[in-house]
C-alpha cells in the first residue's frame, strides 16, 4: 500500500480524459480541490457522471492522471475506505431494509462496529423511523437518503454525490443541504452535481462547470463573473426619478448604457467597482431617492448561462 | 367556475391514510402543488383524473364529479406523468396523433392538432424520429404535447422539469407559463422545487400528511417584508454603526446591513450615509419572504431586526 503525500489536494486531475470508443466524454481536464463543498455543473451529457466515476475509481482515465487523496483510485483500492459515492442511478436493493443496506456498506468498508456506525448514519439522514422497512417500499426521497447514509457510514474524507437532491421534497432538501454543509465545515471534501442552480448557490460559491467534456470554469462563481470582462455588468435601479438619475449616471465614465423601463432603470457598466463607488454620491447629487439597487447578472444562474452559451 | 373542489376527500390504502378529509376550492390559474414525499400529491392527482375512487368524500374538476363523470373529465383534462412512459420505437408525430385520436379527435383533426402542439412545445424536424433516441428535454416536450393534444381546459403536470438541465428547465417553465397565460389553460404543477413554483405559478396548494397545509395566491408567500437589506463591498460594520447612530434599527449580517423599514426617510439616510462613508454599494433591496418558510419548522419571523 502506498501512502499519500501529506500535502496532496483531496482531488486532483491533470490533463485527464476519458473516451468511449469515438465519444469523448471528458476532454483534457485539469483541476484540484481541497476541503469544502463544490458544485459540479453542466448541461446534460457534458461529462459530469463520467468525471465522478473516474474519481470513484469505476473508470480509469483514457489519458492523464486522476488522484484522490494522493492515490490513483482506479489502481489503489485502499483509497475506497476514504471515499463515499452517491450514484445517480437507483443502486439500492429493494429487498433489504434501509438499516441492512447501510450496515452492508459498513461491513464492506471493514468497519468493526458496523451496527453502531449504521445507526449513526441512518440518524444523520433522518431515516430512523423507516430504517427497518424494506427499501422497496420507500419513496424516491427516502431511497435517496438511504444511498447517502450508505455512502457516509464510514465517515469518508471525500464524498462524491451525483444529483443527490433528486426526488427529495422541500424539507428533505433543506435537511440534506444542512448535512452537507456540516460535513464540509468539518473538513471533508464534497463534490456534488446538480441542475438546480439556486440550490447550488445556497450551498456554496465554489463551482466546477463542464461543458461538452471540457472544464469551462472552476472556482468561486463570483470571481469567475468578475473575470468575464467582455460581459458588461447589469444593475437594476428603482428610484424616485429614474429619468433624472439616468442623466446623471450617463455623464459618469463608469456607465456606458442606461435603459429606461416602466418603473425601473437598467444600467450597464464595464467597471463594476467604479460604479459601486459612485452610485450613492451620484443619486445624492441628483437629489433622487434610491429605493432599490440590485445586481441583475451576478447570480450563479447568469454566470452559468454565460459559460454555457458563449 | 371552480376549477377543483373537494369535500372531506379521504383515501385509505389499508392502514395508510393518503388523504384525510381534504377540503379544497381552487379557481382557474397556474397552480403549484407541493408537499412532502408521501403527503398525498400523487393520490390527489389520480383521484382528480378519475383513475381511482376516493374512500370517502367527493371531488369535482371543472364541475364534473370524479366518480360519476370520469369519462367527461378525461375529455377536458390533459395529464403529463412523471415517469418515463413514452414508447421508444415510434416518432413523436405518430405518438401524439395516436393520443389525440384516443381522446376522440377525428383522423384529420388529430393530425393537424399534433402538428400544432409539437410546434408549440418546440419540436420541429426531430418529430419524425423515433422517441427512443430523444434527449430528456425532448421527451419531456413530447409528454407535454400529448397532454395538450385534445385541447384540454386543465393540465395536470407531475414534476415536469425532472431530469432537465438548467437550460431545459428554463425552456419548460417558460412553456408552462405561456400555455397558462396565452392559451388560457389552467395548469396544476406538482413539484418539489419551490423556486420553480415561485417563478411560474399564481396560486399555491401545499398538502402535508393528507391535510391541507396552505392554499393561497403565491404573492401572499413572497410579500415584501419590512426589512431593507443594504449590501456593501466593505465597511458594513461602519455603515451599521452610522445608521444606528441616526436612530435606525440596524443589524449587520456579514456584508449586509439589515434595517427596519419603518419610515421612507430611511432610503435617504442610507444613500447619504453610504455616500459620506464612501462605501462601494452592491445592493439595496427590500427583503422578500420565501416560499420555503412554510416548510421551515424554525422559520424566523419576517421583519426580525432588533
Amino acid at each position: 500500500m502506498t501512502t499519500a503525500p501529506a500535502q496532496a489536494p483531496a482531488i486532483e486531475l491533470v490533463n485527464a480524459a476519458r473516451w468511449y470508443g469515438n465519444v469523448v466524454a471528458v476532454n483534457d481536464i485539469t483541476f484540484s480541490l481541497g476541503p469544502g463543498i463544490t458544485g459540479l455543473l453542466g448541461p446534460n451529457g457534458a461529462g459530469k457522471t463520467t468525471l465522478l466515476h473516474m474519481l470513484a475509481g469505476f473508470l480509469a482515465p483514457s489519458a492523464g492522471t486522476v488522484r484522490v487523496l494522493g492515490l490513483n483510485p482506479s489502481r489503489d483500492p485502499s483509497v475506497y475506505r476514504r471515499i463515499g459515492l452517491v450514484p445517480e442511478r437507483e443502486s439500492v436493493y429493494g429487498f433489504l431494509t434501509g438499516f441492512e443496506y447501510v450496515r452492508f456498506n459498513a461491513r464492506l468498508q471493514g468497519m468493526r462496529d458496523a451496527d453502531a456506525a449504521s445507526r449513526v448514519a441512518i440518524e444523520r439522514v433522518g431515516l430512523q423511523d423507516a430504517a427497518h422497512r424494506a427499501i422497496g417500499t420507500y419513496s424516491k426521497g427516502m431511497r435517496q437518503r438511504a444511498k447517502v447514509a450508505g455512502a457516509l457510514v464510514h465517515d469518508p474524507q471525500v464524498l462524491l454525490l451525483d444529483e443527490p437532491f433528486n426526488g427529495m421534497d422541500p424539507r428533505q432538501r433543506l435537511a440534506m443541504m444542512d448535512l452537507l454543509g456540516e460535513m464540509a465545515a468539518a473538513g471533508r471534501t464534497i463534490l456534488f452535481s446538480s441542475h438546480i442552480l439556486e440550490e447550488v448557490e445556497r450551498i456554496g460559491t465554489e463551482i466546477l462547470v463542464i461543458v461538452a467534456g471540457r472544464l469551462a470554469a472552476s472556482g468561486d462563481f463570483r470571481a469567475i463573473r468578475a473575470l468575464m470582462t467582455d460581459r458588461p455588468h447589469m444593475i437594476t435601479i428603482r428610484s424616485s426619478d429614474d429619468r433624472r438619475l439616468a442623466v446623471t449616471l450617463m455623464s459618469d465614465p463608469a456607465v456606458f448604457a442606461v435603459t429606461l423601463h416602466d418603473s425601473e432603470l437598467a444600467v450597464q457598466t464595464a467597471h463594476l467597482s467604479a460604479f459601486r463607488r459612485i452610485i450613492a454620491t451620484a443619486s445624492r447629487t441628483a437629489g433622487v431617492r434610491l429605493t432599490e439597487v440590485s445586481p441583475a447578472d451576478e447570480s450563479l444562474e447568469s454566470v452559468f448561462d454565460y459559460l454555457v452559451h458563449r | 367556475m371552480t376549477l377543483i373542489e373537494t369535500r372531506s376527500l379521504t383515501k385509505d390504502y389499508g392502514q395508510v391514510k393518503a388523504l384525510d378529509r381534504l377540503d379544497l376550492g381552487v379557481e382557474p390559474g397556474i397552480i403549484g402543488l407541493v408537499g412532502a414525499n408521501g403527503a398525498g400529491k400523487s393520490t390527489l392527482l389520480k383521484i382528480l383524473l378519475g383513475l381511482i375512487p376516493p374512500t370517502a368524500g367527493s371531488a369535482s374538476v371543472l364541475g364534473l364529479d370524479v366518480v360519476g363523470e370520469a369519462d367527461e373529465i378525461r375529455k377536458v383534462v390533459g395529464y403529463m406523468p412523471e415517469h418515463d412512459c413514452l414508447p421508444p420505437d415510434v416518432g413523436a408525430t405518430e405518438f401524439v396523433t395516436h393520443m389525440a385520436r384516443i381522446s376522440g379527435l377525428p383522423r384529420t383533426a388529430a393530425r393537424e392538432r399534433t402538428a400544432e402542439v409539437l410546434r408549440h412545445v418546440g419540436l420541429y424536424e426531430e418529430r419524425y424520429r423515433q422517441i427512443g433516441g430523444y434527449s430528456t428535454g425532448m421527451k419531456q416536450r413530447v409528454k407535454l404535447a400529448q397532454a395538450l393534444a385534445h385541447d384540454p381546459k386543465l393540465l395536470l403536470l407531475d414534476e415536469p422539469t425532472n431530469g432537465l438541465d438548467p437550460t431545459g428547465r428554463d425552456e419548460m417553465l417558460d412553456l408552462i407559463k405561456r400555455t397558462g397565460t396565452e392559451f388560457g389553460i389552467s395548469v396544476v404543477v406538482a413539484s418539489h422545487l419551490l423556486g420553480e413554483i415561485e417563478q411560474v405559478c399564481t396560486y399555491l396548494l401545499a398538502i402535508d400528511a393528507g391535510h391541507l397545509l396552505q392554499s393561497a395566491p403565491i404573492s401572499t408567500f413572497t410579500q415584501r417584508t419590512a426589512v431593507l437589506a443594504v449590501e456593501v463591498e466593505e465597511g458594513a460594520d461602519r455603515l451599521a454603526a452610522a445608521l444606528a447612530g441616526l436612530g435606525f434599527k440596524a443589524r449587520q449580517d456579514e456584508a449586509c446591513v439589515l434595517l427596519a423599514l419603518d419610515d421612507e426617510s430611511l432610503y435617504d439616510a442610507v444613500r447619504d450615509t453610504v455616500a459620506e462613508l464612501g462605501l462601494p454599494l452592491v445592493r439595496i433591496q427590500q427583503e422578500r419572504r420565501r416560499l420555503e418558510e412554510i416548510f421551515r419548522d424554525d422559520a424566523p419571523a419576517a421583519g426580525g431586526v432588533q
